[in-house]
């Protein structure tokens, strides 16, 4: 077992739960959600907390062939053995593997079919803003974060479990469902309308209402109020083999209020809670001393926005300087600040470095409120180029709201200005810029979330039209397959009735559906059609402003008038500031959650 | 000044490859925290080496890793702080310390030994014997990163004999092999010899496989400890 992995005696385990990562080893080990929940909860007395992760395929037609059940890491017992199995929702193509783990961990498949022996199967992280099409297959979600709110569930079962479990599973469930954050989705109805209704069409979400007295209409995330008072995972498991993100993550913040309009996690994760640079410093050390990892990546939504970045920054690299530990910045802000910042962390390594200005053109950047204009982008690499780099890559996306081919035309045309700055700051060419480019997909909980997608053939046309205007010397251009989109973007939208698209989609096959090699675009349509569904009811309908969302019950605290009249804005390209140092723009999130902005900087001026 | 250090590799991590187990070894150093040197450069790493490459599935009660101080420290110490360090798999057996100049683990460890338990459906003895007083045993070795060539190598010069014990459906194999600059052979090669040209029946994927020592030769032949003289 890797260092720092803890194992607890059936003897000192009075609830278990699997912590189940939909996807492989070296995904899921990466994850610092799970590193914390790992930390948090087997620091409970009588709770183990142990990890499994979905087999990669040819390790499961092995165990399938052995009939070998999937097992956790740290005692190899079976996930139907466990008191919890606790799945985590990172994108919505990681579904079918969820119902694979479950399949493969000897579970019933479905909720309502579960017997006393069936552990509780349970579901957190950012896609549980719209957990509806895993309604069927889960017993109840966790929405928010999870430190505070998954100790209290482990004490209720204990408490349950030392009664004798009285009244089964439903009476385990209507206490949980008592606990704030919790959502037990068998307790509510969905009910659709079944002939157009004021300009909405049939089969939208007519109502959702409780079945069960119990549980509450809307259910309110949890946050940590203050980063401060919570456990951090100082000694994390150090694994032998490579992972994806090998290094120390130190989460210096959560919550990101800029407010870009097509970002889920930028509306469903405030407000801006930063830990205090003290805090930091403390467990950086303890961080190094434990694990022996040589490099730490400063992680949070937007790094370079940290009030206290630069001080932090030098501290900690003159704190590690002898022990040879980096300091790594995982996204840059587009300014040259952000380009000191780069200089200083990695000193000497003069790889590419990366930002992300989203849309080529200035209007459809004020639409998605990314408040950057060309000259900050060229100021950002010209501070680059004249610091020694020569490669850029540059992210953008295709397909968002409103787009004309002379956007994505703009798109070519800042590449190009890039190459151009290179020149003048040089006075050679040969500057290296590659354009990534992901197909726009509009989510729950944002600005964007009455946006039809465009449609498959839409995408392909504009990646095409594209590709043809960046046949430049050293401008690569990347993009991504547009029909993995499309399914990402019917399940981000879904509804409940998808439950069995999905049933129907794992039983053909479909697995690791966020591994191209592994993705068939013919078996999700089929599947979606085969359940009595439409993906494009899901994926490129515009929806009217007073549609019912099958997801407003889950509640992330930003209000939709807010979110409508940002939508609105975004139409006329009209910008919204930032509230941590502007005025406040109402989005609701703070009186909801009884929460405040914390941001060491102001508060100590 | 070099801490020498014998270590194992046991069956829980059997299939960590070699990268992973010397990642996981200095990782392990930086825990410990010792006085280690760090080559110059852009991307400083500690200096240490392991004396010879493992293959993936084989469990050793021998391997050598020798790490550069910067500074003397007390060996007790310094033990004592890696076992603390090390993770699940991998214990130390022994250690020592040897001046800088001492030549690497790498360029003395000349000879290794294996012990093998594999099932065995069948007579094996005559074969193994055959084996044993063959002149020339030739096998064709693929060429790493060689896209399926190979090169003919003579295995009596690697591996002279093998001490067999069969009961049960299960053989017991014992055998020195030797390490040369130029290369040396792998113990699963050795029981594709036997099953393809000796017809010993035996089921490679079950084969458990442990290097047991691994050491220099002297002059004269003989086994020469890799530390501790």
């Amino acid at each position: 077992m890797e260092f720092g992995s803890i194992i607890k005696t059936a003897e000192e385990t009075k609830v278990s739960i699997a912590l189940a990562f939909p996807d492989v080893y070296e995904v899921g080990m990466s994850y610092l959600g799970f590193k914390i929940l790992y930390h948090i909860l087997n620091a409970q007395p009588g709770v183990a907390a142990e990890r499994t992760y979905a087999p990669w395929v040819d390790m499961e037609a092995k165990m399938r062939e052995n009939s070998l059940p999937l097992t956790s890491l740290e005692t190899m017992k079976a996930l139907n053995k466990f008191d919890f199995v606790g799945f985590t929702l990172q994108y919505e193509l990681s579904y079918s593997n969820i119902l694979n783990m479950l399949d493969l961990g000897g579970i019933t498949m479905l909720a309502t079919e579960r017997t006393e022996d069936d552990p509780l199967v349970i579901a957190g992280g950012p896609c549980v803003f719209n957990p509806e099409p895993l309604a069927d297959f889960i017993d109840f979600f966790i929405v928010g974060e999870g430190e505070e709110v998954m100790v209290e569930v482990m004490d209720l079962y204990k408490k349950w479990k030392n009664e004798g479990k009285p009244g089964g599973r439903k009476e385990f469930l209507e206490r949980v469902v008592q606990i704030p954050g919790i959502y037990v989705p068998s307790f509510y109805k969905v009910d659709y309308l079944e002939k157009e209704t004021q300009g909405i069409p049939a089969g939208c979400v007519k109502s959702v209402t409780t079945v069960n007295s119990l549980a509450p209409t809307a259910v309110q995330k949890r946050i940590i109020n203050d980063l401060n008072t919570i456990d951090y995972p100082t000694k994390p498991i150090v694994p032998y083999g490579e992972i994806v993100h090998d290094r120390i993550m130190l989460e210096i913040f959560r919550g990101c209020s800029r407010g870009c309009r097509f970002c889920h996690a930028g509306m469903v994760y405030r407000p801006v809670r930063e830990r205090k640079p003290e805090v930091l410093k403390k467990l950086a050390r303890q961080l190094v001393d434990n694990t022996g990892y040589n490099e730490m990546s400063l992680v949070s939504l937007s790094t370079a926005d940290y009030s206290c970045l630069e001080p932090l920054i030098h501290d900690l690299i003159n704190e590690f300087k002898e022990e040879k530990v980096s300091v790594s910045l995982p996204s840059l802000r587009i300014d040259s600040f952000s380009v000191g910042l780069a200089k200083e962390v990695q000193a000497v390594r003069k790889s590419g470095l990366t930002f992300a200005p989203e849309a080529g053109s200035q209007h459809m950047r004020d639409v998605i409120n990314k408040g950057v204009t060309k000259e900050d982008l060229m100021n950002a690499v010209g501070a680059a180029f004249e610091n020694g780099w020569s490669q850029v890559k540059l992210y953008f996306m295709l397909g968002l709201p409103g787009e004309t081919d002379e956007d994505i035309l703009a798109i070519a045309e800042l590449a190009k200005a890039v190459q151009g700055k290179y020149k003048e700051v040089t006075g050679k060419g040969g500057a290296k810029v590659t354009v990534s480019v992901a197909s726009f997909v509009p989510k729950p909980y944002t600005p964007f979330q009455w946006v039809g997608q465009n449609r498959l053939e839409e995408i392909n046309r504009k990646q095409m039209l594209l590709k043809d205007a960046l046949k430049i010397k050293n401008i690569t251009y990347q993009y991504h397959d547009s029909i993995t989109s499309v399914i990402e973007g019917v399940f981000a939208r879904g509804d409940r009735r998808l439950g069995k698209a999905l049933y129907l989609a794992w039983q053909r096959g479909a697995k690791f559906d966020g591994w191209s090699e592994h993705f068939s675009y013919d078996r999700w349509v089929q599947a979606i059609s085969d359940a009595g569904l439409d993906k494009d009811f899901y994926a490129t309908r515009e929806r009217a402003e007073a549609e019912v969302f099958p997801w407003e019950h889950i509640q992330p605290g930003v209000s939709r008038q807010f979110l409508w009249n940002e939508y609105e804005k975004s139409k006329t390209g009209t910008l919204t500031d930032d509230c941590r140092h502007g005025d406040c723009t109402g989005c609701g999130v703070c009186p909801a959650l009884d929460a405040k902005i914390i941001d060491w900087k102001s508060s100590v001026l | 000044m070099k801490l020498r250090m014998q270590i194992t590799k046991e069956a829980g991590i059997r299939f960590v490859s070699h990268l992973e187990y010397t990642r996981t070894i200095e990782r392990a150093i930086r825990r410990a925290k010792l006085p280690v040197a760090y080559s110059e450069g852009f991307n400083p790493h500690i200096k240490f080496s392991l004396a010879s490459a493992l293959g993936v599935g084989i469990t050793s009660q021998a391997e050598f890793v020798e790490i550069e101080l910067a500074k003397e420290i007390d060996i007790t110490v310094a033990v004592e702080k890696l076992t603390e360090a090390l993770p699940m798999g991998i214990h130390i057996k022994a250690a020592d310390v040897v001046g800088s100049k001492t030549p690497k683990l790498m360029a003395i460890a000349s000879g290794a030994d294996y012990y093998v338990r594999i099932p065995c459906f069948g007579d094996c003895l005559e074969q193994l014997q055959r084996f044993n007083s063959a002149e020339s045993v030739l096998f064709q070795k693929p060429i790493p990163k060689g896209r399926g060539k190979t090169k003919e190598i003579q295995v009596k010069d690697f591996i002279k004999k093998v001490e067999y014990d069969y009961s049960n459906k299960e053989l017991e194999l014992r055998f020195a092999c030797k390490i040369t600059t130029t290369g040396s052979m792998k113990a699963t090669e050795l029981l594709k010899i036997l099953r393809d040209q000796f017809s010993v029946p035996l089921i490679l994927e079950q084969a458990d496989i442990q290097r047991t020592d691994l050491y220099a030769v002297n002059d004269k032949g003989r086994k020469k400890m890799l530390i501790g003289n």
